[in-house]
């Protein structure tokens, strides 16, 4: 698990603090019923404060698992 | 102040309670979508109230004056409060398209008047119930006005005036506290409050850091922590600049031209702490000949009559705290302690560990300046209370009065008729004012049971028909002790149940535990009284006085009859009144 992982793991874990680490790594909005959409606007904000970055609440459909999240956080992180 | 990012919120947030742990329940009240404020708010509290099962709960947004209106006060122990300009009026808000035109202006205004009123209202109607936390809008105002934003416009400034005239009117509330803006300026800068995205897409406004900082303030005026009751000073390049020895009386200074003004500054502070009921003690090594010479000038800005004990003589310092605590009867806990010596702070600290000591920072003016704001949160207080104004007489009156004990050989019953002594006993809500909450909360002596009531369960005794409330004031020749009794209790036929007893350590030695008990059975014509009674490891002097009045080992449920009393009380001299209109 590299460092980003590690720290999404966290991220993850503060949102939805009932999950062990295997099972954030293959969350999605339809395997975790308590990801909703206050959740995953926490999440959102969560991982901004995190990475620093400025994600727009628009991509929040792209969003939908960790494997998004972490694709999503790679691209943006590369390009700030 | 201990900023939280949202993460650790979270974290703390899901730590777990302690299942035993007296709850707090807060109800948070916005008009917008509480998201993270609600997690910050909750963090903050956990982290200040680590004893306690602090929760936080929200109604329906969108409508804060109706949520306000709707809350149930059984539901909650606090309601904090969080006001942004939309709740006033939409359009003073970005989610609103109700128009900006130079025509809707004067309706803004006049439509945010009403709001306001309304708030008021629904604010000052809970707070009868439970305690209150307000924070006053915090946000920009969106670009809406005629003028360039570098210019303040007429419909701006009457919009600010609103708001400032209806914090002042609900300030005057004893059970509402605003949260200061000057402070929250500090921590959050006005340009990084609002997120335009966050409110348009989630209907949550604020930026994390600035949520978060609202919640720690929130958080800090919803533990209204207990201030502290006494400041110990040095004086030596503490209250003036200069060393007294070298340079004698006339050679010390705190002004402008000898730049030693932060000396001034400090000594006006402890002149505002004075005023307020903060009790001022000096220890220092000094003459005491040179130091009384220096108190004679003119042109010292804290008065001498402000300051009682003074320990000036050159025993060491924590020598010098030991007399001053045993004067004022506190404890090191509620005491700061002053001086430059790094060395004599160590000293005093190692003694009394629990003491805030503090090193003065002689030279370095931005740090004296930040001391004066620290020693402001330490000694602040939302209420100036009558007992505030006459504490430092009252504790010079029981030195008199312990002088005198002693010069009459130690008959009481001489010295107590000779003492013009007259009580005054109120009931009901003429007793029940913040000064009873605040005895029943920190007396430890003469303490029935040593229970501590929070401010929504002390609102709740007091709506009970069941119960009463007793307090007394008391005055003799030495001066006013103010209010000094509280009791609390409930009537079951032909006798009483007391629930709380305290009595401040300031008014032994005079009798009033036995005038106490006197008029109960009178006022109540009760036959027999019961107590809740429970040692605890500081209320010796009650169990003293309880063991003498019965004659046998103290126990949970002990009961006092009239006659019983009538045998064993001794004689009493005060004058008694029950107040009638307070």
């Amino acid at each position: 698990m590299d460092e980003m992982e590690t720290r999404l793991v966290r991220c993850f874990s503060s949102v939805f603090p009932d999950l062990t680490a295997e099972q954030i790594r293959s969350a999605s909005m339809d395997s975790v019923p308590a990801w909703d959409s206050l959740a995953a606007v926490t999440l959102v904000a969560v991982l901004q404060e995190e990475f620093g970055l400025q994600i727009n609440l628009m991509d929040l459909p792209e969003l939908v698992s960790f494997v998004a999240v972490q694709n999503y956080v790679r691209k943006h992180k590369a390009v700030s | 102040m201990d900023p939280v990012n949202l993460v650790e919120a979270l974290e703390i947030f899901k730590r777990a309670l302690p299942e035993d742990a007296h709850p707090l329940r807060t109800f948070l009240a916005c008009g917008f979508t509480p998201l993270h404020l609600q997690t910050f708010l909750a963090a903050h509290l956990r982290k200040r109230l680590p004893k306690q099962r602090a929760e936080v709960k929200t109604g329906l947004f969108g409508d804060l004056a109706g949520s306000i209106e709707r809350l149930q006060p059984s539901e909650c122990d606090i309601l904090a409060v969080v006001i942004e300009w939309q709740d006033l009026d939409p359009r003073l808000g970005i989610r609103s398209l109700g128009g900006w035109r130079t025509t809707d202006l004067p309706d803004i205004v006049k439509s945010a008047n009403q709001a306001a009123a309304r708030l008021e209202q629904a604010l000052r109607r809970t707070s009868e119930f439970i305690s209150v936390c307000v924070c006053l809008p915090t946000l920009p105002l969106p670009p809406l006005f005629t003028t360039p934003t570098r210019q303040a416009g007429a419909y701006e400034l009457q919009l600010r005036q609103l708001v400032a005239s209806f914090a002042a009117s609900i300030s005057s509330e004893s059970s509402i506290r605003v949260l200061n803006t000057q402070r929250l300026d500090e921590l959050s800068p006005a340009q990084a409050r609002l997120d335009v995205q966050s409110d348009l897409m989630a209907g949550f406004p604020y930026k994390l850091p600035h949520a978060s900082a609202i919640a720690e303030l929130l958080a800090a005026l919803i533990q209204n922590p207990t201030p502290k009751k006494g400041l110990i000073t040095d004086l030596d390049n503490t209250l003036w600049a200069g060393i007294l020895g070298e340079v004698g009386a006339e050679g010390i200074s705190w002004d402008l031209d000898q730049h030693t003004h932060m000396h001034g500054l400090y000594q006006q502070f402890l002149g505002s702490l004075a005023s307020a009921g903060v009790l001022i003690a000096v220890a220092s090594k000094n003459d005491l000949a040179l130091v009384e010479e220096a108190f004679e000038r003119k042109d010292l800005i804290l008065s001498k009559e402000s300051v009682y004990p003074f320990e000036v003589h050159w025993s060491r310092k924590s020598e010098s705290v030991q007399r001053i605590l045993k004067t004022w009867n506190i404890g090191p806990e509620a005491v700061v302690f002053i001086d430059d010596s790094p060395m004599e702070v160590a000293e005093v600290k190692a003694a009394f560990p629990e003491t805030e000591c503090i090193v003065f920072p002689t030279n370095d003016y931005q740090a004296i300046w930040d001391l004066l704001k620290r020693m402001r949160n330490l000694f602040g207080k939302s209420v100036i209370s009558e007992e505030d104004s006459i504490r430092l007489k009252s504790i010079r009156g029981a030195g008199v009065l312990r002088e005198s004990l002693d010069a009459t050989g130690g008959s009481l019953d001489d010295f107590l008729q000779s003492a013009d002594a007259s009580i005054r006993f109120t009931f009901a809500e003429q007793a029940a004012d913040n000064r009873a909450f605040e005895l029943i909360n920190k007396t430890n002596q003469f303490n029935l049971n040593g229970k501590r009531l929070t401010e929504a369960a002390w609102k709740t005794y007091l709506n009970d028909p069941a119960t009463f409330v007793m307090a007394a004031s008391y005055e003799d020749k030495f001066g006013p002790l103010g209010k000094i009794v509280v009791l609390l209790g409930r009537i079951q036929r032909k006798s009483l149940r007391i629930d709380s007893w305290v009595m401040s350590c300031r008014a032994f030695s005079r009798r009033i535990e036995y005038q106490s008990l006197k008029q109960l059975f009178e006022k109540f014509d009760a036959e027999e009284i019961s107590f809740d009674y429970q040692a605890t490891p500081r209320n010796g002097p009650l169990q003293e006085f309880f063991t003498e009045l019965l004659g046998s080992p103290l126990t949970a449920d002990m009961r006092l009859s009239r006659a019983a009393f009538s045998e064993k009380s001794p004689s009493l001299f005060h004058r008694v009144e029950e107040a009638v209109n307070g």
